[in-house]
């Protein structure tokens, strides 16, 4: 179930220790009978299925491996991320829901899942038709209304029109063979076409991105730990990458990857063809020069992503657009730290701009920092986006306008997931909390904290086969190298104030759920954040600032299930149907 | 001396008004490259009068960077600061000489107490003046004259330029060094004692007219080494316990003189019931009043299910550390409940006799400084020593607390990470320590013994610790701020991240604009901004009042923003440590007459600070010095209004004062000058700073916070003992305010005499 990272890089006590261990291939680890990996929760028991070490790639040879033995050096390494995967499943659907609400019945074969804790087999079959009546009910509620970003600009549709349906497109250059500098080196499995002709269309392929490489795995094939093709750069450090839904096929995968140069680039794997957007050395200019910290498809488009960068803008990008140098269309709009506050989203170039022959298709800047996460609500409307400086915030990107702004309890945030029915987001962060809140037509209100992790929390996710519209289920994983399972209930949330009050102390109190309409719950949450703004711009009228709660005016959520799951601090989490996978922080 | 300094090594006194940045220094070719922090301060303005722009090394006479890296902390704590220079009360440059060209007036410390127009001729060339641009003044500097001609920088080929060895030895050659090996305790009026020494520290860095330098702290490891036993080997010491051992040092010197002040001068202090006072020195709780929080230890019988409270005073929090966790977790563990059973059972008073029990500590009293020590030392059975844990613990920049007690006030206060001491090294007997400090508009700096070195932000969470990690923090400073202060802070930084990636591409050669210097966008991620705005945040600091709003706290902020002039928070944050706690009562009460004036309030307020910042933005490309003309104009016109006022006082001063809502002052102080730098700019500034000093407590009392002049009256009276004479004239509410006051102060007295070591220790 692990993707582990490499041993630790000082195995030694000497001073400085040595270099990184370098390693070249992945190896697995499968567990013995009698290990104790495992989690027993309500549904059953979780059991480690595969520990799988990806390897991290060695310094690029270009740069020599600075060994700097005084500890207080003050050269700033690289901004780095911990391994992040994403998973595909090549689904025979290409609806645009699929992804989000799939059902993979098929895959309920134990023995297909690899690299994960698993449910004892009983419990299996039954989560699986649960699962499927779910999902039903989500695609009703999400399906016909789905906008596409940036309708009704006919510059963009243009654009939009030329792609062909029968053929995607594939990026311009080989990656195999290119001499960018760049990329430094791909490897390709021997086999890759064979390998990928074997693939099952309903297994997963995870990419990984480890340092300054990205790992194509095929987790259904039997050497899952032999990755299909593995891409090392020169000097960048993939920060993040994702794979389009809507255009995946059995013969193609949109990937893009966000660097810590700022540059992304453009990957089809089955092809091996890449192309570069915003590269950060072109004469031309580029558009940003911060790192990348978060990328993602927009929903629905084959087209085109939003890149989050390290200085707090959004931008989306068309994979097949030129670059050209960025100059903000209204510089009217003053410069943010005159308003600091107001938290208001700077459009420095709107989607329906005329001019949209080159990138970025569009242009917002939130603040001035680091964002660190962003998330598309299921029903492709609202974009959460969580910062550095511990704001959350709730985009409607179709109409480019903020929703809702508010904050941690202190620290940054770091994570940030949708309810799979859209009415909750929950955020991680530096406080160590994972926040419940909710979001109802617009408003959004803190519902309550979770209080468990012993770290910073690096990654919450939902798990979407076990939450209805009544009860939810998710999960975190934090740097305390800890996985924790929450429950909530839309009842429970909303308790009254005094017993959450007298909750806070005694976590091990049984929870009273007084049962209130959903509805007017929110609206007393919402009621709750805005008598104590601590803000002076309340009145402004299009995005609505939060004040931090005071922690003993909100509830605060134990967790149902905690549990060590590894010697390193945790990068990512998912939930398959029947599983859990997890990550940690692929090197420092 | 230092002038000669200057000539010797043209690059390292950036600070003397003829470098300034507007022309570019004439650098001799063969002077060595500009530091880091050099570059960093060349476009520094006038120096300012609170130190807050001084970058000093400290000399490590041999395994002494433990102190180093705790008095650079201290140091960096601005109220902490300012309490040690204004205590018991800011000493005039005079007295800052070696003792042998000064001979201690016994009267010093006390001349400034009856008149005003005495001492204001007194200091024409005060330390202020240095920051007047054409101070070329003869004024001695206070480097010692033997063994400072620096030897010239030799620069060996052999040696790595960007080894800490090397840097270290550059700033020891490239001066000036302050070699405090004298003392000026007399002049203080007390005894010699290590709040002394460290009152020589602090004021010659201040006074000193270069930005960096490199401290000898001589004396002081004298006095500690004379006074404590433990620290007079020259082995490796450790720096918390060295923090703990201070602390306490200097609240009990300080309480040692006030008593002795008290005993001795009836009839001093009776002079200083007219108003015009100096607080300062009978405030000896400053200690408390930053560091120090209450610890609440409950105890539930198990038998009888009795339980017990019991306060305990801490001045810095140790904390277990764990393996993965984080800084927020190590607290909560430190407040978990806590079996007492078998050996280590709890005799309980109620059904007498040793019982099963729980325990847990909670914070009841939020320190506005807390010092958290990571317990990375730790005993060992099996090796009957000390080992250190390298666990990875992480730290966020901002904290709030989550082990309070429910009654505790402001339970929800806002910290920020502020300085973390590091320990370097494989254990706990040898090592070395260096600190990293944010400074109030120069970002994170890392303190390295002689070295002083900028350092990127996210450098400070290089010190998480973890497997082989030999460099992990060990005490963590934060300090009290705001949500509004963060979030300023935040957006400063990320523009200036912004704008460093671009113009590190215009290095490289792409055309890019270059942005103007209008952002006040500093190198090291910091806005330098304007004096005033930077005070303003830093007056904030003072108001523990953070987030999640209390209703009470709603107004502090309102009458801390008079103090938006840079000279004036010296005194003024004197003032509001002093009454602190007292206010604090005084806002409740407060509150409820203003509560209708106050939604007005806040509007104007709200206005006014558009206004001001749409000001100071207009005014920001203007030079520093022009703006401090302005303000010391503005402190002129103080001073003559506080004179006006002090015919009147003995009629109806406070009431009148009191009737203006105080929320109309904060921003009218800070725009009056602007409006008057045309008029004032001719205007001979040699009206010192110094000299006005004097008044500014009291004028400013008297503008702004006409609650403070009433208290310090009180205080004075306290002292005396003849409060009922004086008191019979002032109206019923401030009657009670006294009477408060006097409560709170006598709480006080009580508390911090009571207590000596006062760390808690688990």
């Amino acid at each position: 179930m692990f993707v582990l990272p490499p041993p630790p890089r000082y195995p030694g006590g000497g001073y400085g220790g040595p270099g990184p261990v370098i390693e070249t291939s992945n190896t697995i680890a499968r567990p013995t009978e009698d290990s104790t990996d495992h989690l027993v929760v309500g549904e059953g028991t979780y059991l480690l299925r595969d520990d799988i070490h990806l390897a991290t790639p060695p310094p690029h040879p270009s740069e020599a491996p600075v060994h700097n033995p005084n500890p207080l050096a003050t050269t700033i390494g690289a901004p780095t991320a911990g391994t992040k995967l994403s998973l595909v499943v090549l689904s025979p659907t290409h609806s645009a829901n699929t992804r989000l609400y799939r059902l993979d019945t098929a895959n309920s074969t134990p023995s297909q899942l690899p690299q994960s804790i698993q449910e004892s087999p009983h419990e299996t079959t039954s989560q699986g038709s649960d699962a499927g009546s779910h999902s039903a009910a989500y695609s009703t509620r999400g399906g016909p209304d789905a906008h596409t970003f940036g309708e009704g600009n006919p510059s963009l549709a243009l654009a939009n029109g030329k792609e062909g349906k029968d053929k995607r497109r594939k990026p311009k250059n080989n990656i195999v063979k290119s001499n960018s500098s760049f990329v430094s080196r791909v490897i390709p499995h021997d086999s890759l076409n064979k390998r990928i002709g074997e693939h099952d269309p309903n297994g997963i392929y995870a990419f990984a991105n480890v340092n300054r490489a990205l790992q194509w795995l095929d987790l259904t094939s039997e050497k899952k730990e032999d990755q299909l093709a593995k891409v090392l750069f020169t000097k960048a450090h993939a920060l993040c990458h994702d794979v389009n839904a809507v255009t995946k096929s059995i013969n193609h995968l949109d990937v893009v990857i966000g660097f810590s140069t700022g540059d992304i680039i453009w990957y089809e794997p089955m092809s091996q063809k890449y192309a570069r957007i915003n590269k950060t050395a072109s004469k031309n200019g580029s558009i940003n020069l911060t790192p990348v910290t978060d990328i993602h498809w927009l929903p629905n488009s084959e087209n085109l992503f939003l890149a989050a960068h390290a200085d707090g803008s959004l931008v989306v990008y068309d994979k097949e657009k030129e670059d050209a140098e960025f100059v903000p269309e209204n510089p009217t709009d003053p410069p943010p730290s005159n308003n600091p506050q107001n938290g208001k989203l700077q459009i420095l170039k709107s989607v329906h701009s005329r001019t949209q022959k080159t990138n970025p298709v569009s242009y917002w800047k939130t603040s001035s920092s680091r964002i660190n996460a962003i998330s598309f609500s299921p029903d492709n409307r609202h974009l959460a986006v969580v910062s550095e400086d511990g704001s959350f915030r709730i985009i409607d990107y179709l109409s480019e306008k903020l929703l809702h702004l508010s904050y941690s309890f202190y620290g940054g945030l770091l994570c940030v997931c949708w309810s799979p029915d859209g009415r909750f987001v929950v955020t991680g962060g530096q406080d160590d909390l994972v926040c419940i809140w909710s979001f109802d037509a617009g408003e959004c209100g803190l519902v309550a904290r979770c209080q468990g992790h012993n770290s910073w929390v690096s990654a919450v996710q939902f798990d979407k086969w076990r939450c209805d519209g009544r009860s939810y289920r998710f999960g975190s994983v934090g740097e305390d190298c800890r996985l924790l399972f929450w429950d909530f209930s839309v009842g429970m949330l909303h308790r009254p104030r005094a017993a959450s009050v007298r909750h806070r102390n005694s976590v091990a109190s049984t929870l009273p759920l007084p049962r209130r309409v959903p509805g007017n719950a929110d609206s007393s949450s919402r009621l709750r954040s805005n008598s104590n703004l601590t803000n002076a711009n309340a009145e402004e009228e299009d995005a609505v600032v939060h004040g931090v709660e005071p922690k003993a005016r909100t509830p605060f959520l134990p967790p149902v299930l905690a549990k060590k799951v590894d010697d390193h601090p945790l990068s990512w989490l998912a939930f398959t149907e029947d599983g859990i996978m997890t990550a940690c922080n692929g090197g420092k | 001396m230092t002038s000669f300094f200057g000539r010797f090594k043209p690059g390292t006194s950036p600070a003397s008004p003829a470098t300034n940045a507007v022309q570019p220094v004439k650098r001799d070719p063969n002077a060595p490259q500009p530091t880091p922090l050099e570059k960093l301060l060349g476009d520094a303005g006038p120096i300012r009068p609170d130190g807050s722009d001084k970058f000093f090394g400290y000399e490590n006479f041999g395994s002494t960077c433990y102190c180093n890296s705790i008095i650079q902390s201290l140091y960096y704590s601005v109220p902490f600061r300012e309490q040690v220079i204004n205590f018991p009360c800011r000493s005039p440059p005079e007295a800052l000489e070696r003792p042998p060209t000064a001979p201690t007036d016994p009267l010093k410390i006390n001349t400034d107490v009856p008149a005003n127009g005495a001492n204001s001729a007194l200091s024409p060339k005060g330390r202020n003046s240095m920051s007047s641009p054409n101070a070329a003044s003869p004024r001695k500097s206070t480097t010692t004259p033997g063994g400072l001609i620096p030897p010239p920088p030799m620069q060996k080929p052999e040696d790595n330029k960007d080894s800490p060895e090397y840097k270290k030895k550059q700033a020891l050659a490239a001066g000036p060094v302050l070699a405090m090996d004298y003392e000026n305790s007399k002049a203080y009026g007390m005894s010699e004692s290590l709040f002394t020494c460290l009152k020589d520290i602090f004021e010659a860095v201040i006074a000193h007219k270069s930005r960096m330098g490199v401290v000898s702290p001589n004396k002081f490891l004298e006095i500690l080494r004379r006074e404590n036993e433990m620290f007079r080997t020259p082995m490796h010491q450790d720096a918390h316990e060295f923090l703990n051992l201070l602390l306490n040092e200097v609240v009990d010197n300080v309480e040692k003189f006030s008593k002795q002040r008290i005993t001795e001068g009836g009839e001093e202090t009776s002079a200083l019931a007219n108003g015009t006072s100096l607080p300062a020195s009978n405030n000896t709780g400053w200690v408390h009043e930053l560091f120090e929080g209450t610890l609440t230890s409950e105890t539930r019988c198990l038998t009888c299910e009795n339980t017990s409270q019991r306060d305990e005073a801490f001045l810095d929090l140790s904390v277990d550390l764990e393996q993965h966790s984080s800084v927020t977790s190590c607290l909560r563990k430190f407040s978990e409940e806590e079996m007492l059973c078998e050996r280590n059972k709890f005799h309980c008073d109620n059904c007498g006799g040793l019982q099963e029990a729980e325990k847990r500590m909670k914070i009841k009293r939020l320190p506005r400084i807390l010092a958290l020590h990571l317990k990375r030392f730790k005993y060992t059975e099996d090796l009957q020593r000390l080992q250190k844990l390298f666990h990875r613990v992480v730290y966020p920049y901002y904290l709030r607390l989550f082990n309070t007690t429910d009654d505790a006030e402001d339970p929800d206060r806002l910290y920020e990470l502020y300085a973390v001491v590091v320990h370097i090294g494989g254990g706990p007997y040898h090592g070395h320590y260096v600190s990293i400090i944010k400074t109030q508009d120069r970002g994170w700096l890392l303190f390295d013994d002689e070295m002083v070195e900028p350092v990127d932000k996210a450098y400070v969470r290089n010190f998480f610790g973890g497997e082989g990690v030999l460099a992990c923090a060990y005490v963590l400073f934060y300090q009290e701020t705001t949500l509004e202060a963060m979030q300023k802070e935040m957006e400063a930084e990320g523009l200036a991240a912004a704008q460093q990636a671009s113009t590190t591409m215009n290095e490289e050669g792409i055309p890019q604009p270059v942005k103007s210097n209008a952002n006040g966008v500093g190198v090291n991620g910091h806005v330098p901004g304007t004096p005033s705005l930077d005070l303003e945040e830093f007056v904030n600091l003072n108001h523990a009042h953070t987030a999640p709003p209390v209703p009470v706290s709603e107004h502090a902020p309102l009458e801390s923003t008079l103090t938006s002039l840079p000279g004036l928070s010296s005194k003024k944050s004197r003032t509001n440590l002093g009454a602190l706690g007292r206010k604090e009562k005084e806002k409740k009460k407060e509150e409820k007459e203003r509560k209708a004036a106050e939604k007005e309030a806040e509007k104007m307020k709200k206005q006014k600070r558009k206004e001001a910042e749409q000001r100071l933005k207009e005014e920001a490309k203007r030079a520093d010095d022009e703006l401090r003309k302005a303000l010391e104009a503005s402190r002129q016109s103080a001073a003559m209004d506080e004179e006006r006022r002090k015919a009147t006082a003995a009629t109806a001063t406070t009431t009148t004062a009191e009737s203006t809502p105080p929320h109309s002052h904060p921003h009218t102080a800070p725009a009056d000058p602007l409006e008057k730098v045309k008029e004032k700019e001719k205007e001979n500034t040699t009206f010192g700073m110094g000299s006005l000093s004097r008044f500014r407590h009291s004028s400013m009392s008297l503008r702004g916070k006409p609650k403070f002049w009433a208290k310090d009256k009180d205080k004075s009276e306290d002292k005396e003992g003849n409060t009922d004479a004086a008191s019979t004239s002032r109206t019923e509410t401030e009657d009670e305010k006294t009477e408060e006051g006097r409560k709170n102060k006598s709480e006080k007295n009580r508390f911090s005499l009571g207590r000596k070591k006062s760390t808690f220790r688990l």
